[in-house]
């Protein structure tokens, strides 16, 4: 049976602040992309090396999955939540869902959503995506990162929802069953503030947080030993801009969403502190777009030598001093 | 980040990004992606040199399929080798040619849905010539058979 729910497709910096909020709309609770990451202390950093990645990485935010959690249980929402091992009984959930009038978020590998550009498609198991209706053998989709909603092929859509691997799917199926439009957003903000501070300066790991920072500074100097050849060196320090700028950040890896949610957070709040910390969020995220700008650049002229590499590490260095001084300066605001 | 400092003409990718606005508050544009309206030329000079220094790998048989797809693909090893269901060990063996070639059609079937291709594409690669590529166009169709795939070439 065809189905098509009613529902308000919008694009969004990232999927999963994106599709949650969406969901959350489409029910009466109207929330902001950068309030719900900032609530839900989404903002991170991270480097990994790990035989699961092609080359070692880094994120930039929390690990995915926790800003839908973090946010209902701040804001008391209740999400119905599935999991399948058996592949038809998720799909027919999914169409029971739909029949029922759910729009229904989806985990799935960003690989495979084929209405999107080949060159951004890779495999990354925690895209996620509003599945809006169905029509004949495929689906219709609502993703944050297309202009406009679109349709993918039943089995297509299986095959991701159903990837297995690293953080595999195993067809997770979310929608929210009770909100409440009226939440008081004050001491959610404050709580979500803490924690970003917390996870940024005092996790006891030399990976995570700020320590990430920093430990990217220190191995980024090792790449030129763990690529192939030139290209695949220019290839990884370019993906430097893509991890920022491109993959689902809204710009400077985050930076510029937190200084956004900051700024809400002032007005909320009505705290003349919080608008001066937003406004040095954003001056931070706009030297990390520098680095992407130098990345990009570096990388397309082939120019990654030792000198030039070693420049980059302390671009980003500095960066870990100016967080440093962020969230030790943002700690004592509550 | 100003608005005006970041907005980018790209149609084919576009991005929300939060910037500074004129009335210097922060919120959401919609703009194109800096990175491919740049660089993404580059991206596929790149793409093609490193697609040809794997097949000649494989031609030479010093590498499998199997390999040429999950570096084409950029996946992690332990990553793939959960995928197929098999342990990161084994899977490094059917990096091997001579033991790829010991893989039943089964295990191939599993690969292929991963890499989301035919699988006769684990045994032969389509190529348009460079002069031709603007004129030709290749589709491959799958069919109700998981084995048998239709390629098509036609002219643009």
């Amino acid at each position: 049976m065809d189905t098509k729910i009613d529902f308000q497709h919008k694009m969004s910096a990232h999927c999963e602040t994106g599709t949650l909020t969406s969901l959350l709309s489409n029910v009466g609770l109207e929330i902001t992309e950068p309030m719900a990451f900032g609530i839900s202390h989404g903002i991170f950093f991270g480097y990994f090396k790990s035989k699961n990645f092609p080359f070692p990485t880094f994120i930039v935010r929390s690990r995915p999955g926790e800003i839908r959690e973090k946010l209902s249980n701040a804001l008391k929402i209740e999400l119905k939540r599935f999991k399948f091992k058996n592949q038809e009984e998720g799909m027919q959930k999914l169409d029971s869902l739909l029949d029922e009038g759910h729009v229904v978020g989806t985990q799935v590998d960003f690989f495979y959503m084929d209405y999107l550009p080949e060159w951004i498609r890779v495999h990354n198991n925690v895209h996620f995506v509003n599945i809006i209706g169905k029509k004949d053998t495929d689906y219709i989709v609502s993703d944050s990162y297309h202009q406009r909603t679109a349709n993918i092929n039943s089995s297509l859509l299986k095959k991701a929802r159903w990837a297995g691997g690293y953080m595999a799917p195993n067809g997770f199926l979310y929608y929210p069953l009770k909100v409440n439009p009226d939440v008081d957003l004050k001491k959610p903000i404050i709580n979500g503030i803490k924690k970003a501070c917390r996870n940024m300066l005092n996790i006891p790991i030399p990976f995570l947080g700020v320590k990430g920072i920093y430990k990217f500074a220190d191995k980024i100097n090792t790449w030129p030993q763990l690529t192939r050849d030139i290209e695949h060196l220019s290839h990884e320090i370019m993906k430097i801009n893509i991890l920022l700028e491109d993959q689902g950040t809204g710009g400077a890896g985050f930076r510029y969403m937190y200084a956004t949610f900051l700024k809400q957070a002032s007005n909320i709040l009505n705290n003349p502190v919080l608008n001066e910390m937003s406004e040095r969020i954003m001056e931070i995220g706009d030297d990390w777009r520098n680095i992407s700008y130098f990345a990009a650049k570096i990388g397309k002229n082939r120019d990654l030598g030792a000198n030039r590499i070693k420049e980059l590490s302390e671009l980003i260095r500095k960066q870990g001093d100016a967080e440093k001084k962020f969230f030790t300066d943002l700690k004592k605001v509550y | 980040m100003k608005e005006k400092d970041l907005y980018v003409e790209f149609e084919p990718q576009k991005l929300v990004y939060y910037v500074e606005k004129d009335d210097k508050s922060y919120g959401p544009i919609i703009s194109g992606s800096q990175l491919s309206a740049n660089y993404l030329d580059d991206f596929w000079i790149k793409r093609r040199n490193l697609e040809k220094k794997l097949r000649k790998r494989i031609i030479a048989n010093e590498i499998s399929p199997v390999f040429y797809y999950m570096t084409l693909q950029e996946m992690g090893p332990k990553d793939l080798a959960s995928r197929i269901g098999i342990s990161y060990l084994k899977l490094k063996r059917i990096f091997n040619p001579e033991h790829f070639k010991k893989l039943k059609v089964e295990k191939l079937t599993v690969l292929a849905d991963i890499f989301n291709i035919p699988v006769s594409n684990l045994f032969q690669t389509f190529l348009i010539k460079d002069d031709d590529r603007e004129k030709l166009v290749l589709e491959q169709e799958t069919t109700e058979n998981e084995l048998y795939h239709i390629t098509k070439v036609s002219v643009k």
